[in-house]
């Protein structure tokens, strides 16, 4: 009888030092934290990238109630919020694929077609198409009354042939 | 180097002083901020998107964004990090210790003392300050004008919006009373650079405020104070917010008692970061509203 209580107390006991020092699980991001952060590790953003700057004039004009705020503007990046009567729509957005391959990629095997350019829908919220191989026009539903039609209808109101004109 | 995101934004807190004092603000915008904390929950939160997977996708490129340099992402967090450090005089952790559900105010009172108007009226400035220059590290100067990036400050919700509300009552109507921004302006004008270049967070941080020399760089801080000065005293006309109201909220959490009301100003640049706190929720919106359209 001593003894069972005393195993039990060094069950317990190991059972509370191998949970007390069992270090917390490694994060899914710690290998792209190493990559991205050794030294020689490629930039995020090319340096060949257009500027944000660029990118703003072929955003859809705001008008029939709806608004578009500019939100960010970086390197590679242009983003406006779409919003009508004070509420958050979607997201608008281009960005520049030649820091990002593996998003250019994902077109190669569609056959969807927005506007004549190669399309695609990702997750739930989300659709785009790649301009002239190289800009990525994605439109992000951010509340649920904005649909896949929606967004698609969005994508055309780009103005996407002057956009395809920069790609050099 | 910086730590990493992911960490930072998985080390942000549920509760504490700062969550508690945030959360007393709810008066003022209701439903408006929720403490979203997690690096993959404010991924779920910000895009809507429930598969692991992609979740995986968003998170690998918002790491990778915030580690480029070039990008002024981890200059935001170190100006939304140096504004709460230089003015906590005294470690929080010390007082972190003693945090129940309520706080006794009395204890504190031998080891904090006001500021002076001066320099409270000049750390306000300094935070607007901050607040303007880590928006433009985050975002750049989104649009073709200045119009669009005032736009763009009026558009404020969430988190940012909660930052700016907890810099007028913690930072402005505590301290200073319900004519603060006419004591900061007051202040702000009879500065001479020299001044500017005393304090302590202006000292951190002058190497990125424009301006090229102090002079030009105590004109900025005017010229900035004056540009959002309008946009403060709207919020706190519409809201019709005074000292007492915030005062009365803050009594939920905090035991105070009249005779040491001065001293709450002080107890809470001491004890709160929401700056950081807020700023962190920020730019993590941002870096991940940016990664899900670039993936």
């Amino acid at each position: 009888m001593a003894m069972a209580r005393w195993l039990s107390a060094l069950v317990l006991a190991l059972i509370l030092l191998i949970t007390g020092c069992a270090s917390p699980p490694p994060s899914p991001y710690e290998q792209v934290q190493q990559e991205s952060t050794q030294r020689n590790a490629p930039a995020a953003v090319s340096r060949q990238a257009t500027q944000g700057s660029e990118l703003n004039r072929f955003f859809p004009p705001e008008g029939n109630g709806f608004e578009r705020i500019f939100v960010q503007e970086k390197k590679g990046f242009a983003e406006a919020k779409l919003k009508k009567d004070g509420k958050e729509l979607a997201m608008l957005a281009i960005s520049d694929t030649i820091s990002t391959p593996e998003a250019a990629a994902k077109f190669q095997s569609t056959t969807m077609q927005i506007a004549g350019y190669p399309a695609v829908e990702v997750g739930t919220t989300q659709t785009a198409i790649l301009v002239a191989n190289r800009y990525q026009v994605k439109v992000l539903s951010r509340d649920p009354s904005f649909t896949a039609s929606d967004r698609k209808e969005w994508i055309e109101k780009f103005d996407l042939a002057g956009l395809a004109q920069l790609a050099p | 180097m910086s730590e990493p995101i992911y960490k930072i934004v998985d080390q942000l807190p549920t509760g504490g002083i700062t969550v508690m004092a945030l959360q007393s603000l709810d008066f003022i915008l209701p439903g408006q901020w929720q403490n979203i904390v997690g690096f993959e929950n404010t991924i779920r939160h910000v895009t809507g998107e429930t598969d692991p997977a992609l979740i995986r996708q968003i998170g690998d490129r918002a790491v990778r964004l915030f580690n480029d340099k070039s990008q002024g992402y981890q200059r935001a967090l170190w100006l939304y990090q140096t504004v709460d450090n230089t003015d906590a005089l005294l470690g929080a952790a010390a007082l972190a210790n003693k945090v129940g559900e309520k706080i006794s105010f009395f204890g504190f009172l031998d080891k904090i003392t006001p500021k002076p108007e001066r320099a409270q009226s000049l750390d306000l400035s300094l935070k607007l300050i901050v607040e303007i220059l880590a928006f433009c590290q985050i975002n750049g100067i989104p649009g073709d004008s200045l119009s669009d990036f005032l736009r763009a400050l009026a558009d404020y919700s969430g988190e940012s919006l909660m930052r700016m509300a907890a810099l007028i009552c913690f930072d402005g109507l505590i301290p200073l009373g319900p004519d603060f921004l006419l004591k900061c302006l007051g202040t702000l004008q009879s500065l001479q650079p020299n001044d500017l270049q005393e304090n302590p967070t202006f000292k951190a941080i002058s190497a990125v405020v424009p301006g090229g020399s102090p002079s030009g760089q105590l004109g900025f801080v005017i010229q900035s104070f004056n540009a959002v000065q309008g946009w403060m005293s709207q919020f706190v006309s519409s809201h019709e917010l005074t000292p007492q109201k915030v005062i009365n909220r803050l009594q939920s959490f905090i035991e105070l008692s009249k005779d040491n009301l001065d001293y709450l100003g002080a107890f809470l640049d001491m004890s709160t970061n929401y700056y950081y706190h807020t700023g962190v929720q920020t730019l993590a919106r941002r870096l991940i509203e940016r990664a899900v359209a670039e993936i």
